[in-house]
């Protein structure tokens, strides 16, 4: 219970950073949105094309700018705010889940706001996938990311090379599982697929949080 | 004579075998003589997919007992794996070209992933050479070694588990649908490509550990050469 407790109250005082500055409000979804209304005027003005493409924008701009909803943890957690954590005894673990949870409901309202636009600007059929296992996804690998390249000079252009490969392969599945269904290959495999990446990941993110803080240091 | 100079005769030997069983098995009806890429594809796959697990075990060897040697062996295993995937994507696409007429299918499960795959260890080699300090350096590419190798199954159950161009596995329990000799020369070779792991593996591991006690007293002589400062003219 004590785990859950502090890693739910890591996560409001993330949440609480996140309404005081709006980072993800106020930027990464109107940049979001940008890219989405950017991307059909670099192609032919073809309606079926344009409708074709809508849910692959959809998922290709939730990975992108998910990355940085992710990376934004690495701007609003100063070293001096770790280290103070640490020496209260903070469980690592938990900070970990904290931010993990923190990171995957801002992604869900990115996503949230996301959605509805792409059908507006791309008139898609409705938008295939999981998109809350793949936010749990894209904010598990995130935030490993940001520790495992904190402090390092090159870390705006290498966690996105580490967290791009890794992800898509969550997403993949996430994308295709209404589409599986409709074509009549059932919801196991996908499911599975899902399950096995988030539940893998999650458990290696917990058993190494103690090392990922060091690494942070 | 050592166990580098050993397993480097050994997999010489093994290879030149291998090569000379791949040369004598028969063209396939439909591939011709491309069958043959197989000799080096699947072997290179396997070699790639068996150095991400190296890598796996050095990284968690790293974080278990805190012993340079396994942070040197992951490393050295990943060069190699990323090497093997490379060369088993470009041969694929060599035979896929000929094959089916196209070097790259997008809806292919298994080239999409292993491409991904080659990239998330091209990512653990960036983060290698990006931190200085070894320790550090040791402790963040041992976490994303252990987490880089989620993937690896999902690369490798692609072709059961989606539908994809890529044929499923050729060997299973229940026997194989290949030729006796093609067969029998793509066995030898994994076990040569194999042999060709341990022996190049070997010799990057103690290359790095060599490298590592230069570095560190390349670090003791710059650090002896700084003296205090002394401040003439006064007694």
């Amino acid at each position: 219970m004590r785990f859950w407790r502090t890693a739910l109250r890591i996560a409001m005082r993330d949440l609480r950073i996140e309404g005081r500055s709006g980072e993800v409000l106020l930027t990464t979804i109107p940049f979001g949105l940008a890219a989405l209304f950017l991307i059909p005027l670099a192609l032919p003005l073809d309606r079926q094309l344009i409708a074709t493409v809508g849910p692959g924008m959809f998922w290709i701009v939730t990975l992108l700018f998910g990355m940085f909803v992710t990376f934004r943890q690495s701007a609003v957690e100063s070293p001096a705010q770790r280290e103070t954590l640490r020496l209260l005894g903070v469980d690592p673990a938990a900070r970990f889940t904290g931010r993990v949870i923190t990171s995957a409901l801002l992604l869900v309202v990115f996503e949230a706001v996301l959605a509805p636009a792409t059908v507006v600007l791309y008139a898609p059929e409705p938008i295939d996938g999981w998109p809350l296992l793949a936010a749990l996804g894209i904010a598990l690998i995130g935030t490993m990311a940001v520790d495992v390249t904190a402090g390092l000079r090159g870390r705006t252009s290498l966690a996105p090379l580490l967290v791009a490969p890794l992800s898509v392969p969550l997403l993949m599945p996430a994308a295709s599982a209404a589409a599986a269904i409709r074509r009549g290959d059932g919801i196991v495999v996908p499911a599975l697929l899902m399950g096995f990446a988030v539940l893998a990941l999650a458990i290696l993110g917990v058993m190494t949080a103690h090392s990922l803080e060091e690494a942070s240091g | 004579m050592n166990l580098r100079y050993a397993l480097t005769a050994a997999a010489l030997v093994a290879l030149a075998i291998g090569f000379w069983l791949a040369a004598g098995t028969p063209p396939d009806a439909v591939q011709g003589e491309y069958v043959r890429i197989i000799h080096v594809h699947v072997p290179s796959s396997w070699v790639a997919f068996l150095a991400f697990g190296g890598t796996l075990l050095g990284s968690a060897g790293w974080l278990i007992t805190k012993r340079a040697r396994f942070d040197h062996y992951a490393a050295a295993s990943a060069e190699l794996g990323v090497f093997f995937t490379a060369l088993s994507l470009l041969t694929g696409m060599i035979w896929g070209y000929v094959t089916w007429g196209i070097a790259w299918d997008w809806g292919d499960a298994r080239m999409s992933s292993t491409a991904l795959m080659f990239f998330v260890y091209l990512g653990y080699l960036a983060l290698r050479r990006a931190t200085l300090n070894p320790v550090d350096r040791a402790r963040r590419s041992a976490i994303l070694g252990i987490v880089a190798f989620v993937q690896v199954p999902l690369v490798y159950f692609s072709v059961v588990l989606f539908r994809t161009l890529h044929q499923t596995p050729s060997i299973t329990t229940e026997g194989s649908t290949m030729e006796s000799s093609t067969l029998r020369a793509m066995l030898f070779g994994l076990f040569a490509f194999t042999l060709a792991y341990a022996a190049f593996t070997t010799w990057r591991t103690r290359q790095l550990i060599i490298e590592a006690e230069l570095t560190a007293t390349d670090a003791e002589h710059a650090g002896s050469a700084v003296t205090a400062p002394t401040l003439g003219g006064r007694p």
